[in-house]
């Protein structure tokens, strides 16, 4: 290994890559809270709502399990990513990884890849759950589509993560405000959807994350025809990802000073 | 002690000129030019918050100057920053890395940053010869603090770079693993490799170091190989005044530096 003389030659980005992407793999897999936002907690919601037969007051098994799916995701991604990112800053991780030769992009991609991909398994897990708990037969084409608005999720709820880390310096700050963020997108999504706020929350509502996400699983789990409601559904959360993400690389530090 | 062993027509291994670091608007490094030559160890002295630390992240990228020109190999560090940090290994004065994984996925990890392909055997075989073989499935926080210290140069060195940056490396080592770590510095130097340290060790300074830079509030005071610094200083009053006896390069240093301390 350091025999050969200097070594003068740029890395390959390739292994770079691979490294990186193994690293955040074991690293997720070894953080437990990870590991049960994304997976146990939409589980538990999914059983938890069979047991009490809360199918009538929550509206339908396709609007559990939509929930269920959407809340794997939205803690996942603004609890998980965001404050393992944030705390990672802070004890200067990313410093020792941003003076190696791997571009920026690159620890920053590996990242979110291999947040996405548990993302998609958690999802794949809990439709399967959700559908034998609940006696439903979906087509190879709803579970892909559910699939997909899993991506589209993850992407919404990682963007808003990563405009928090962005905008905002101090870890405590960050956990903070992820919190109330959580809840209040949960309240306004579920609450507001339902009209019990008035016909206004109600519009607000369906073109709020959490509303817009369910909107589109509930439909891909009905297997309900394409409406204007999910086009506006699917433009509220292309715009989501596109203005934080913007506003989350634009602005982020990679030092805590 | 060899220095200036360059070949005709390649460049320093190191040539910073003019640097200016500020935070904030406040100047914490003003104007600061050296060079290092291949096969060379230098060593930046200087109080705490002297602006040691500041000087190494301009080279190492991570901030940027708000004047002057680096490069390293002849490459600019803003223009080429990946090629630049391909050739650099190195040590931060305090080191973190991801506390999920162990000191064997780490060392992985950033073998394949900087191209080099280890298998796990591999990992072990090499971090026998720096004593941690028995602590590969541990978490770095759960290294001694010495441990944490001969990990990190590990990986500063797992490439074999042209030059290594060692930010106070041998902070809280016993003698014995000081005395090791001098040894390795010399073995990388050998093999070619040049070496920037920061120290606040006066007999380190003068064991391991061809040439010693003494630098406050941001500004380089004096540069030479130790023994020059000694005799271009030793009628200067301000070190006759603390030296008891012959002066030392720590009269030296504390005469140029003063002796209030610092926060
Ligand atoms: N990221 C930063 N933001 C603002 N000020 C900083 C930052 N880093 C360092 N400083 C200030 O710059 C000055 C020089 O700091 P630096 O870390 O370079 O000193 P040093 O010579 O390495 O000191 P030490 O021996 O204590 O490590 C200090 O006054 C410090 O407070
Ligand atoms: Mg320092």
């Amino acid at each position: 290994m350091t025999n050969t003389g200097v070594n003068t030659t740029r890395p390959p980005l390739g292994l770079a890559l691979r490294s990186l992407l193994r690293s955040d793999f074991l690293v997720l897999l070894n953080s437990k809270t990870s590991l049960f936002l994304s997976i146990l907690l939409p589980i538990v919601i999914l059983v938890a709502n069979t047991v009490g037969k809360g199918q009538s007051r929550l509206g339908g098994s396709s609007l559990v399990i939509g929930l269920a799916l959407t809340l794997g995701l939205l803690t996942s991604g603004l609890f998980g990513y965001t404050l393992a990112l944030a705390h990672d800053r802070d004890v200067g991780v990313l410093q020792r990884l941003r003076i190696t030769p791997a571009p920026t992009w690159m620890i920053m991609t590996s990242r979110v890849l291999v947040q996405v991909a548990t993302n998609l398994l958690a999802s794949v897990i809990v439709v399967i759950v959700g559908a034998i708990a609940y006696g439903l037969t979906l087509s190879p084409g709803q579970y892909l589509l559910a699939i997909a608005v899993s991506l589209l999720g993850a992407a919404v709820f990682l963007s808003i993560g990563q405009a928090v880390v962005g905008l905002v310096q101090s870890t405590s700050a960050i956990n903070a405000i992820s919190r109330v963020l959580m809840i209040l997108l949960l309240l306004l999504g579920l609450l507001g959807g339902t009209g019990i706020l008035g016909d206004t929350m109600k519009t607000i509502a369906a073109w709020s994350p959490v509303g817009a996400l369910m909107t589109l699983f509930a439909d891909t789990l009905n297997a309900s025809s394409w409406s204007g409601q999910d086009t506006n559904a699917l433009l509220a959360c292309i715009g989501y990802v596109t203005v934080c993400a913007t506003i989350g690389v634009r602005w982020f530090r990679w030092n805590s000073r | 002690m060899t220095s200036e062993v360059n070949e005709p027509g390649s460049p320093p291994v190191l040539e910073v000129s003019q640097l200016r670091v500020a935070y904030d608007g406040r100047t914490v490094v003003d104007g600061v030019s050296f060079r290092i030559q291949r096969g060379e160890i230098f060593g930046l002295l200087g109080p705490n918050g002297a602006g040691k630390t500041s000087t190494l992240s301009a080279i190492e990228g991570l901030v940027r100057p708000a004047w002057g020109d680096l490069l390293v190999d002849g490459l600019d560090v803003e223009q080429q920053p990946l090629a630049v940090k391909a050739l650099l290994g190195v040590q931060l004065q305090s080191s973190s890395f991801q506390a999920e994984l162990s000191i064997q996925e780490i060392a992985r990890l950033y073998a394949g940053l900087y191209g080099v392909k280890l298998s796990k055997d591999q990992v072990r075989d090499s971090m026998r010869t720096v004593g941690l073989a028995d602590e590969l499935g541990k978490k770095f926080k759960q290294l001694s603090g010495g441990q944490q210290q001969r990990l990190a140069l590990f990986i500063a060195t797992i490439h074999n770079p042209l030059l290594l940056l060692l930010d106070e490396p041998t902070a809280g080592l016993d003698p014995q693993s000081r005395r090791g770590l001098w040894r390795r510095i010399e073995e990388l130097r050998s093999e070619g490799n040049s070496i920037l340290l920061t120290t606040h060790s006066m007999e380190e300074a003068q064991a391991v170091c061809d040439r010693v830079a003494i630098i406050d509030h941001g500004i380089l005071l004096t540069e030479g190989r130790p023994s020059e610094l000694i005799n271009k200083h030793k009628d200067d009053p301000r070190v006759l005044s603390v030296a008891h006896g012959a002066p030392t390069l720590e009269d030296v240093f504390i005469g140029l530096t003063g002796s209030e301390i610092r926060d």
